[in-house]
């Protein structure tokens, strides 16, 4: 069982509450949405959640375990993985060594002397990470792409690996923020097939936040909708589309802001 | 009271000129990003051309002063930002420091060039000495008032221009934001020039204020100007005027207490001269986090030029048993000639200094200042071990060059903590503390400067003793080999690319840069070991923290990203002397070869030496494949695409 429960997470950025009194779930291989207009909180929540801030009140549980103040690395160790808004790939590394550094961080740790002098241990721990990184590589049509430096690929495929590099680790919850961002819509689509895929053959939890609301309507059982910092709305994905609240706050003006709010670089 | 009250005085006399001169470091650092380690080697060279037009040209002082403040100064400054600095702007920010610090290489090597590398004693002051009474039984030189007056007056004439000069408005629209400046119709070309002539006018005057009463000396007053002007502005953070000024005047007046009643030799080291990296390493341990980690995420260097593809991993083999084969051959082919031998021998064991810092720099993305230190704890330890428990000189090897360990863990935990330019500011000055308070105690390095490093056992003779460092630097250059190859090497490298992504994967940053830096610091005290060797001794001068710079420096120059990069740049260090020296000018030229060398490879090929031999590579591949170039074209934009 691997649930994500955020309990009554506030943050607060000197005078602003980015998040205030915020809860949401995600059960055990479940797939939920998390959406809301630009600024409403959603990659401060996915912040809190791995690790990389403090939250000012509240809890974090996964596993069943509190994690509220566990380190980034040692959440990724209790597999929790993520992507990031703005691409962080390991931008002077080829696919494969991203993918090879994403394996070796969830192996069991290798001796630094093994390691330097390159005693047999080294080839056997490589040989083992390498048949993971293989093995997404090949999942995820990245073949092509295998020995190219990410820096050079172009942003779809280069969402693509990331979220492979996360799937190295082999998590129970993936948290993906805007991975559809800067992908023409045919490539959403086919992105939106392989989350699926993700979720249903590898059981993997998924924590999804997303602008394209066809992806999100797609793919989401369970739908989390946040404005100003709150909740404001939770349910699945035909209330939510149903929800006044949330066409007011955030549908309703999306045909409106729809050129203005690619927020995409 | 009176005693203490006249050396407050003195104290803030002096000081008021450190804040004169963080101003300018300030100013450039606000306006461009970019922290100009070159400014005490500007302020160098603008008083040695006073000093030229005074003493040597019999000019008045006062017509001297204004033509090098008013004019000579703002044109290097202005024609400095349109070469160097405006080109590395906005990138990474170690980048602006390997630059400057070629600068400083640079035009240290241009004075003494040009007025050789005497210390002069006879700079001209523009005020009489006459001593002034105060009330209260105080007293003052003329000279030190007029300085105290004229550092108000330049200051405040500063900060009325940034509040309500038509110019100081633009000043700080492009501070605040440079593109949208430069859309409000601000030349933020000029802004920008303009910034670091005032910059570079402020270098002057500090120059010709301090030097009367100071030395002007070719090598040492850099260090001291950057020393007390970094001092200074970090109470700032380097970004607030007022503040720097309260540092420089703090600095000044605890400095001239400490000599009062501190005196040196008390035990604690030389505090004085130790003070402004004491106030540096605690503010910036206390700094906001937002601070700390500027800098963070962004890669190291931006390559502006690619070459593709590799070596094939035979073709490298090769040509590196090849290069070990003819250095094995060596002693045979010089075996004419000791110095040649020496040389090689020398050049080889700060091979394995520089294969340290491609190591850190190269492979993981962090940036030391301070590799002097880890070389000065494993020489001295070494030394004393011998003379003092008269351990075995294999053994004494291996425990001084770990000695240096404990303090290279040290830095990695500030690593985790600082970033960017504040560790690079924290290395250097961790240096310089080594160096006051411990490298030139007598207890450390001997009552006469020096303590004996003795060869080991069997290895006494020239060729011994060159085949003994050619051995550790192949060791050390497998291991590194090792390193880039394999897990650890990948988890570093990602760590430089993105310490975010890291994190998020699992990765445990503060394991990683403790033993990063443990690493480096090994390595680097193996070669201040075996370097110490050489001459059978280190003194207090062969770890001089400026020295870190140099090393930097030579390292981009060779190639800071590859090993043969370490390697190219330990035998031009160490051979430069040898093939260039019966001729007199190339000899004094060598600062201004290596300064030259890393500023223009930063500005056109960051790989430094190496790249240019893997491109010549590339080439030949290309030949025999008998496709097309395959070297891409020089990028337009930092960063690549997105």
């Amino acid at each position: 069982m691997s649930e994500l429960r955020a309990e009554s997470v506030t943050v607060r950025f000197g005078g602003l509450t980015a998040l205030s009194d915020v809860s949401i779930d995600v059960p055990s291989g479940g797939f939920v949405g998390l959406i809301g207009p630009n600024g409403a909180g959603k990659t401060t929540l996915f912040n809190v959640i791995s690790g990389f801030i403090l939250p000012w009140r509240g809890r974090i549980t996964f596993d069943g375990q509190d994690v509220t103040r566990a380190s980034a690395s040692k959440r990724a160790a209790m597999r929790i993985g993520r992507t990031f808004q703005k691409l962080e790939l390991f931008g002077r590394m080829t696919v494969l060594e991203n993918m090879l550094v994403a394996a070796e961080a969830g192996a069991k740790r290798l001796g630094l002397m093994t390691d330097l002098l390159h005693l047999p241990g080294r080839h056997r721990a490589e040989r083992r990470s390498a048949g993971i990184a293989e093995q997404v590589i090949a999942d995820l049509n990245l073949g092509w792409a295998r020995d190219r430096r990410t820096a050079d690929l172009p942003v779809g495929s280069a969402r693509i690996v990331e979220l492979g590099r996360a799937l190295c680790t082999n998590p129970a919850l993936l948290l993906l923020d805007e991975p559809s961002s800067g992908l023409d819509s045919g490539e959403t689509e086919g992105f939106g097939a392989l989350l699926r895929r993700i979720n249903e053959e590898r059981g993997v939890g998924i924590l999804l936040v997303e602008h394209d609301m066809d992806l999100v309507m797609d793919v989401c059982k369970k739908i989390h909708v946040l404005d100003f910092g709150r909740v404001i709305a939770t349910g699945t994905t035909k209330e939510i589309a149903a929800n006044a609240a949330v066409r007011a706050a955030y549908l309703g003006e999306e045909a409106d802001e729809a050129p203005a709010s690619p927020a995409r670089r | 009271m009176q005693a203490f009250l006249n050396t407050v005085l003195v104290g803030l006399v002096t000081g008021s000129v450190y804040a004169l001169a963080s101003t300018g470091i300030v100013l450039t650092y606000k306006t461009s990003g970019i922290l100009n380690f070159g400014y005490g080697a500007l302020a160098l060279f603008t008083t040695f051309v006073y000093w030229s037009l005074t003493i040597t040209f019999h000019w008045p002082v006062w017509l001297a002063a204004a033509l090098v403040v008013l004019i000579v100064a703002p044109a290097i400054g202005f024609l400095l930002d349109g070469t160097l600095f405006r080109k590395i702007q906005g990138q990474p920010i170690v980048i602006g420091v390997i630059a400057t610090v070629g600068l400083t290489v640079l035009i240290q090597g241009i004075v003494i060039l040009i007025w050789g590398g005497q210390t002069r004693g006879d700079v001209p002051s523009l005020f009489p000495r006459a001593p002034i009474r105060l009330p209260g039984g105080l007293h003052i030189g003329v000279d030190q008032a007029a300085l105290f007056g004229l550092a108000v007056v330049l200051a405040l004439g500063l900060s009325a221009m940034f509040r309500y000069a038509r110019i100081g408005v633009a000043f700080r629209a492009v501070v605040d934001n440079r593109p949208v400046a430069g859309l409000m119709a601000i030349n933020t070309r000029y802004v920008s020039g303009l910034a670091w002539a005032i910059a570079t006018a402020f270098a002057a005057v500090t120059g010709i204020l301090l030097t009367p009463r100071l030395l002007l000396d070719p090598v040492l007053l850099t260090p001291f100007i950057i020393a007390q002007v970094l001092g200074a502005a970090i109470v700032g953070y380097l970004r607030s005027l007022p503040l720097a000024w309260a540092g420089g005047l703090f600095l000044g007046v605890s400095q001239a207490l400490l000599l009062k009643y501190a005196g040196s030799g008390s035990g604690i080291g030389d505090l004085r001269s130790a003070m402004p990296f004491l106030m540096i390493t605690v503010l910036v341990l206390l700094a906001p986090k937002t601070l700390r980690v500027a800098g963070l995420g962004s890669s190291f260097i931006v390559k502006t030029r690619e070459v593709t593809g590799h070596a094939s991993p035979q073709t490298r083999a090769v040509i590196g048993a090849a290069f070990f084969g003819l250095l094995a051959l060596g002693p045979a082919i010089a075996r004419g000639s000791i110095s040649w031998r020496l040389s090689l021998t020398v050049g080889m064991a700060y091979a394995i200094v520089f294969l340290s810092l491609v190591i850190l720099t190269g492979y993981s993305g962090q940036v030391s200042l301070g590799h002097t230190a880890f070389m000065g704890i494993a020489a001295f330890t070494t030394g004393h071990l011998v003379a003092d428990q008269h351990l075995n000189v294999w053994l004494a090897l291996v425990f001084g060059a770990l000695a240096a360990v404990p303090a290279g863990a040290l830095i990695g935990i500030i690593a985790v903590r600082v970033h960017g330019l504040f560790l690079a500011l924290m290395t250097l000055a961790f240096a310089f503390m080594a160096q006051d308070m411990f490298f030139k105690q007598p207890s450390v390095s001997g009552s006469n400067g020096g303590i004996p490093v003795p060869r080991p056992p069997g290895t006494a003779s020239t060729n011994a003793f060159f085949y003994l460092v050619l051995a550790v630097l192949l060791v050390c250059c497998l291991i590194a080999i090792n390193l880039r190859t394999g897990p650890t090497g990948r988890v570093l490298a990602a760590l430089r690319d993105s310490e975010m992504a890291s994190r998020s994967l699992g990765i445990n940053v503060v394991k990683y840069k403790v033993v990063i830096f443990s690493i480096s610091a090994l390595i680097a005290g193996l070669g201040g070991v075996l370097a110490s060797m050489v001459t059978e001794q280190a003194t207090s001068l062969s770890f001089i923290p400026f020295l870190s710079l140099a090393y930097l420096t030579v390292t981009v120059v060779g190639g800071v990203f590859h090993v043969g990069g370490a390697l190219a740049a330990g035998m031009l260090w160490g051979l430069y002397p040898k093939l260039f020296g019966h001729i007199d000018i190339m000899i004094r030229l060598e600062n201004i070869f290596f300064g030259l060398g890393a500023t223009l490879a930063l500005a056109r090929n960051p790989e430094g030496l190496f790249g240019e031999f893997r491109w010549i590579g590339a080439q030949l591949r290309s030949l025999r494949d008998r496709e097309p170039r395959r070297v891409a074209a020089p990028l337009p934009v930092a960063g690549g695409q997105e």
